[in-house]
């Protein structure tokens, strides 16, 4: 999997490491929020948070960076979209296409709000293991009725687990039919048919004998899990991050 | 030679473990890609298509929930090997809300009938348009842009392809499902709520 | 003392086909027993009886004394079982995960699951290994780690099928090292295989199966005698004349 996550947890003992997951992924949410509905002074306090964090966890600048260029693409396109089609009094014509002050100033911020949330999510990731979110995820969702939080914390693991699985064994078997000449055939939908057959007969195969290992192994949906404690600097760090979005919110626009 | 259906385990635990399986396709789905345009051409659509077929509504949604859940809560399940709020809050973030209720969608209608390929196609084919419609949508508020230019930028120029995919997924779901043990009637009442 | 009856046990599959038939066993705590036949013999079939993931079709199975029909979930935990296929049985993201999930599920304390985790890493020699990732395990790893998690719920059988399947020599030897550590403190194994040169010369009880029965049943070296005609092929040694020696030596 290490392939295909460039982007995963960083061992180590930040402060951001050491808080409860629960809270971080509040927190997560709450600054994600905040970043959206931002204008650029409290973009700014956020991003300036943020790279408070990413500092103090020692994450390498340039790691950061190369992460941020699978969303290049994707920011680009918003802050283009934005210019483009903003009113406003133009500031240089071309094509017929009017650049606006307004535009301008509109897609700058679009693309900085993106930003800013991808990198939080990244924050999160770096310093949150699996099983955390695992136990977060089902340790939140307990009060929500009719909800079974155990399995979903289960199916998050399994979800996981499996990935891997899928692409090793998409490799094998889309090597296997290389070597037999799958190349020749022109039709995509023949090879998709092809590739794809095999991979899930295998797959859910494999995902049967998991199911009764598991049951040999007295699966229960009742089982106990991992606790987790909530301590003074959790609700110190959740308070700072409110107090942050407060502060967001009551500072002046301009 | 294994032994054949251990067919007293428990159908719940297999099937958590398949719908599981799946939402890990939906992933994997998002690694084999081919940029084109802002949505870059995945198999991540046709897992999900694919996912209501073999799964039935109920399975299957609960698949793309936990899928979205898991990409929500940053495990790095969605495309580009990220996760986040950021992805789903995005201009493409349509598509993957959209997912949820085109998998139901698609597993409600192949259902009504044991495999019966022509239901599994007109689901097939109004599965792929609540995802369009959801994800088409939010793109125009996410983008501002027109609704012409939302629908030729992130619809017409994937139509050939989602057409061959259906046609891929019903051929692969007629292969698959006889190896599948699904609940019967019993277990479907007892299913994810 | 016997610590598994199996009494008159037989299924069949729901296509009609015979699984195992009237099978009458009895092993005592502590024995080494082998268990081979060519594939399709029935020996899977069997082994998933002693632990109630298969209900059978007539006749039943007491583990130390009490019916796993009547409570499956004691049987789970004193029959503790490896699967053929080391990767698929591999639930947890790390070593120390995965050996929990057992015990989790045994709804123990954090601190006692804590010790038996720690306590079944350092009986298969891998307590330096628990923070790993499991899918970067080697084949004989990942099968000592599936022997880890069933020694953490406690088992007092441990039932191996195909242990030695798909294990480069190291990885043999690893195994086969585990489980002879397990039996001399005291545990119970059954194994199969049909490739008896790698286990049979520490073995002190081999069966033989064929279609879904037990054909043979004594000594290693009164039964060695009668496998070949059954498809298993009889080790190297033993067609010298010769006694077997074990992988270890």
């Amino acid at each position: 999997m290490a392939e295909l996550t460039a982007f995963r947890y960083h061992p180590g003992a930040s402060i951001l490491h050491r808080v409860d997951p629960r809270f971080k992924l509040g927190c997560l949410i709450i600054a994600s929020m905040g970043a959206l509905n931002g204008d650029a002074a409290a973009l700014g306090l956020w991003s300036i948070a943020s790279a408070a964090l990413f500092a103090e966890m020692r994450m390498p600048l340039m790691t950061v960076a190369r992460e941020l260029r699978y969303f290049a693409l994707l920011i680009l396109l918003v802050v283009l979209a934005r210019t483009l089609t903003a009113a406003g009094e133009p500031l240089i014509r071309f094509w017929g296409v009017a650049l606006t002050r307004q535009g301008l100033i509109e897609g700058a911020l679009a693309g900085w709000r993106l930003g800013l949330v991808v990198m939080l999510g990244l924050l999160f990731m770096a310093a949150t293991r699996t099983w955390q979110v695992k136990s977060a995820v089902e340790s939140l969702l307990k009060p929500v009725p009719f909800i079974p939080h155990k399995r979903i914390a289960a199916m998050m693991g399994l979800l996981l687990r499996f990935i891997p699985l899928i692409l090793s064994t998409a490799r094998d078997t889309a090597d296997a039919q290389r070597a037999r000449g799958i190349e020749n055939r022109r039709n995509p939908v023949f090879r998709l048919i092809k590739l794809a057959v095999p991979l899930l007969r295998k797959t859910f195969l494999d995902a049967d004998r998991l199911a009764t290992a598991m049951d040999a192994r007295c699966y229960t949906e009742s089982r106990s899990t991992q606790p987790l404690f909530a301590r003074g600097g959790d609700w110190a760090f959740l308070g700072a991050v409110c107090g942050l979005s407060f502060l967001a919110l009551s500072l002046p626009c301009f | 030679m294994n032994p054949s259906p251990i067919h007293d385990s428990s159908e719940q635990l297999r099937m958590t473990v398949y719908a599981s399986l799946m939402a890990a396709f939906i992933a994997a789905g998002a690694y084999i890609a081919v940029p084109i345009g802002p949505v870059p051409v995945v198999l991540q659509n046709m897992f999900v298509l694919l996912a209501g077929l073999l799964l039935g509504w109920r399975w299957a949604a609960a698949a793309v929930g936990v899928y979205l859940l898991a990409g929500i809560c940053g495990l790095p399940v969605f495309a580009g090997g990220t996760g986040g709020v950021g992805r789903l809050v995005g201009p493409t973030g349509g598509y993957l809300i959209g997912y949820l209720p085109a998998a139901a969608v698609v597993g409600w209608m192949s259902e009504r009938r044991d495999n019966n390929r022509v239901l599994d196609v007109l689901g097939l084919i109004a599965g792929t348009m609540v995802v369009y419609l959801c994800g088409v949508f939010w793109l125009k508020m996410a983008t501002g842009m027109s609704i012409g230019k939302s629908l030729a930028l992130g619809m017409y120029p994937f139509l050939p392809g989602d057409g061959l995919k259906i046609i891929a997924a019903a051929a692969i779901a007629g292969a698959v499902r006889p190896m599948i043990r699904k609940p019967g009637k019993v277990a479907h009442s007892h299913g994810y709520s | 003392m016997a610590i598994l009856e199996v009494d008159g046990l037989s299924h069949r599959f729901s296509d009609g086909a015979v699984g195992i038939e009237d099978i009458q066993l009895t092993v005592r705590e502590g024995g080494f027993t082998v268990l081979a036949g060519p594939n399709g013999s029935g020996k899977s079939t069997f082994l998933r009886h002693l632990n109630g993931l298969l209900t059978p079709t007539s006749g039943d199975v007491r583990v130390q004394g009490v019916s796993v029909r009547e409570d499956p979930r004691r049987a789970r935990q004193l029959v503790g079982m490896v699967f053929q296929d080391a990767d698929s049985q591999i639930v947890g993201e790390t070593v120390y995960d995965d050996v929990a999930f057992g015990p989790e599920n045994l709804m123990l304390d954090r601190q006692e699951i804590h010790q038996r985790v720690m306590g079944a890493l350092v009986a298969l020699g891998m307590s330096d290994m628990a923070g790993q990732r499991t899918h970067l395990l080697s084949g004989g790893e990942k099968r000592r780690l599936a022997i880890a998690g069933i020694l953490a719920m406690g088992s007092e059988v441990i039932v191996l099928d195909e242990p030695f399947s798909n294990l480069d020599y190291p990885g043999v030897r690893q195994v086969l090292a585990a489980i002879l550590d397990l039996h001399a403190r005291g545990r119970t194994i059954l194994l199969t295989t049909h490739d008896l040169e790698k286990a049979i010369a520490h073995a002190d009880r081999l069966l033989l199966m064929e279609k879904g029965r037990i054909v043979a049943d004594g000594p290693p070296d009164a039964v060695l005698s009668k496998t070949e005609p059954l498809g298993v092929r009889r080790p190297c040694a033993v067609r010298w004349g010769r006694p077997v020696e074990s992988w270890l030596s």
